[in-house]
């Protein structure tokens, strides 16, 4: 069979030819309809900083006034690293408490087990601003208000997590855990040396998921921190106002600047990535 | 195995229930909190001790914001905090994820309420004043201090309040707010576009017929499009919209705030007005943000806005094109009725000590020292008005500003924003300005649309 003869199903004729080439050009506008905010997102935070409002394709010449503007105004660095801790330790928090949550679902049987399975879910379909209110009294009951700690508590649990966890779990060999009961292993020891070494790929797939959401997190420490805009997603907001108009130059430089981490988490581990998105059934 | 989880699961079930209860109990006291202090309200309220301290809170919409105005407001709050060293302030924007904190003040409050700690001093837009002082129960100034202490504020040291703008805060003749930044409604317009459509720049419309007339002479003429009114859509509110009428003769709502007037011949001659600009194409089918970046990037020719959007203004027009300020232009020989936009500072503390602290951080901010600082470095208008001619005072600032002429002109014929009452009040307005924004951009007919939502509006309305 020649390479002809073997792609003849898939493109009998020139009217199949002109349909793949009609669906890619169409598969190309829809690319660069993406791409395009992207970049001029980009764009506008490279032109200089009277020229904003340009609509020039290309921004020329080039200048940093915006990102300088920025930084001046902001202490973008502080809120770089402020977002990074808020996002690494809420992702760290799921990861575990969903760890011991779906490894305690899946591998064992208790009263009311299903009752409390469906309860974590059932916080996962409840929008977070129906408990927005009761958390907010908690939390200045706690005395977290105004503090990162406030931002990232409510979040150490994540219903996803505990179900994309279970559902790993529960096609987990339950021989596994047998062989390593009759090894004399506690169960803490049989979590962490059997069970996590072999779901290291569904564990770094939600790691990241979780990552990337508790990044761009927006609504909770817009609530929490009314003090000072401690993370990035404020610190962009603070150059909104439609009282005294929006100062799109370091807006679009803040933006892209926050952007930068997940496009290059993206880059490093885009497998992962996009397996985590495929596991948890969200795009 | 089975047993411990059962009883820990239990427990981790009843601590939930606890938590649940304990957030529902505080959820159900709004307004509930610290008034072990309130004082009655005749007595008015000591001075501090000189070695008394007290925190207070201060909450206003525009920290937050980056730039000129926290950092302003920072130095302002640090040069106060050295004046009375026994008094601390900490500043915070309303909670909430909107991306204009200032639609956010009210809910804000509602829910520190709610949570028991709401802030000592907050800055409220004017339409919010019914609601503040019936609902949010904002402190009468008079009650805590006596009118005569509220006054000589307002007289200030050598330059007064503008005698229009010295009431905007008061109820039934007691004052609650002070007011503290505002603007009127100021016609910015584009001197380039205007040279390029051959129109003199020297000569601003100042009737709302020339206005139309070089709006078509700006589209016929140039790439541009001729004049924005940001007073039509719902996210404007109405504080402009209630100008447009009542410099054509009528109010939104009666004098006395028992009824709706919205629908009447003035109002509805306003909005068609408005609705033949849009028709004709003078005027462009955008939203408000989209509109003022519009304007700053100098594709519009005229806008009727607020000044605090000027530093937008000044920022996109500079190098590239003349920006110039005019008076809002009048409905025929009717002269205009410029209202307020902008926000007053409200005492909401029950405590006598936060009282009395933040009154003196009212003080503070609304005196002639603050007044220099804040029309300076952010460009708002002073509201003791004299400043602008003082040498010693804002005279060279106004000469270098001549954009705040126009405001300063029409501070003399201006009356307040009015506020509508009861509690369904944003509703009331925003069905109003629905109407509004259907009828200039989307066609509807004028008095049928107008005659509806009144009579939607009047439903929620309190009863009398």
């Amino acid at each position: 069979m020649t390479l002809a003869n073997f792609d003849a199903p898939v493109m009998p004729g020139g009217q199949s030819r002109t349909r793949v080439v009609v669906g890619h050009l169409t598969l190309a506008v829809l690319g660069l309809a993406c791409v395009f905010p992207i970049y001029w997102l980009y764009a506008t935070s490279l032109r200089r900083p009277n020229d904003v409002y340009e609509v020039s394709p290309l921004p020329w010449p080039l200048s940093v006034g915006s990102y300088r503007t920025a930084i001046d105004e902001i202490n973008v660095l502080r809120l770089l690293l402020n977002t990074t801790l808020i996002a690494v330790l809420t992702a760290l928090g799921q990861l575990l408490t969903s760890l011991l949550a779906a490894y305690a679902f899946a591998a064992w049987n208790f009263p009311l087990k299903r009752v409390l399975y469906l309860a974590f879910v059932g916080s996962w379909l409840v929008p977070f601003q129906v408990a927005m209110l009761p958390n907010y009294v908690l939390l200045h009951q706690l005395g977290l208000l105004n503090t990162l700690s406030g931002v990232i508590v409510p979040n150490l649990v994540s219903g996803l997590g505990v179900l994309l966890l279970r559902q790993h779990l529960d096609s987990f060999p339950k021989e596994l855990l047998e062989a390593a009961r009759m090894d004399g292993r506690s169960s803490w020891s049989t979590l962490w040396t059997v069970v996590v070494p072999n779901l290291r790929a569904a564990l770094a797939a939600l790691g990241i998921l979780l990552l990337v959401n508790a990044w761009n997190e927006y609504f909770w420490p817009a609530l929490v921190l009314q003090r000072h805009n401690d993370v990035l997603q404020l610190g962009i907001r603070s150059f909104m106002s439609a009282t005294e108009g929006d100062d799109w130059g370091p807006l679009t430089a803040t933006a892209g600047l926050a952007c930068l981490p997940i496009f290059i988490i993206y880059l490093v581990l885009q497998r992962h990535v996009v397996s985590g998105f495929v596991r948890s059934g969200l795009r | 195995m089975k047993r411990p989880f059962a009883r820990r699961s239990f427990s981790l079930v009843a601590l939930s229930a606890a938590t649940a209860l304990s957030v529902l109990a505080a959820c159900g006291s709004p307004g509930g909190g610290s008034d072990q202090a309130t004082p009655k309200a005749a007595a008015k309220i000591p001075e501090l001790g000189a070695d008394q301290k007290v925190s207070i809170v201060f909450e206003s919409y525009n920290f937050g914001q980056a730039g000129a105005w926290t950092d302003t407001f920072n130095e302002l709050i640090g040069k106060f905090e050295k004046a009375h060293p026994n008094i601390h302030v900490t500043a915070q924007k309303p909670q909430g994820s909107s991306p204009n904190p200032a639609t956010d003040t009210v809910s804000s409050l509602q829910s520190q309420i709610a949570a028991g700690s709401p802030p000592d001093v907050v800055q409220l837009g004017f339409s919010d004043l019914d609601f503040a002082i019936h609902s949010l129960k904002v402190k009468s100034l008079d009650d805590l201090l006596g009118k005569d202490a509220v006054q000589a504020n307002f007289d200030g040291a050598k330059f007064p309040y503008a005698k229009t703008a010295r009431t905007l805060g008061d109820w039934d003749g007691k004052t609650y707010g002070v007011p503290f930044v505002f603007s009127t409604p100021v016609l910015y317009y584009n001197a380039s576009i205007f040279q390029q459509a051959g129109l003199d720049p020297a000569k601003p419309p100042t009737t709302w017929d020339e206005a139309r007339a070089d709006a078509k002479a700006i589209v016929d003429k140039t790439d541009h499009d001729g004049v924005y009114l940001d007073c039509l859509t719902k996210i404007a509110k109405d504080w402009c919209f209630q100008s447009l009428v009542r410099s054509n003769g009528g109010r939104v709502i009666s004098e006395n705030r028992t009824s709706l007037t919205y629908a009447q011949p003035p109002a509805v001659e306003a909005v068609q007005m408005a609705q033949g600009l849009v028709k004709d194409g003078l005027t462009p089918v955008l939203g408000q943000k989209e509109a003022y970046t519009s304007f700053a990037a100098g594709n519009v020719g005229m806008i009727l806005e607020t000044s605090s959007i000027q530093g937008t203004f000044v920022k996109g027009a500079k190098g590239k094109w003349d920006l110039r300020a005019a008076e809002m232009p009048t409905f025929g020989s009717k002269p205009t009725v410029p209202t307020n936009s902008g926000a007053s500072l409200f005492v909401l503390s029950n405590d006598a000590a936060k009282q009395r602290a933040g009154w003196e951080l009212i003080k503070f901010l609304t005196s002639e020292d603050a007044y220099k600082t804040i029309s300076t470095k952010i460009g708002y208008l002073p509201l003791r008005t004299g400043l602008v001619d003082d040498p010693a005072g804002l005279a060279d600032w106004a000469k270098a500003n001549p954009l705040i002429k126009p405001n300063i002109a029409q501070l003399d014929r201006m009356e307040p924003w009015i506020s509508i009452p009861g509690v369904n009040y944003i509703q009331v307005r925003d069905g109003m300005m629905d109407a509004v924004e259907k009828i200039v951009y989307q066609g509807a007919d004028a008095q049928s649309t107008l005659t509806a939502a009144q009579k939607q509006g009047t439903a929620l309305l309190p009863k009398a």
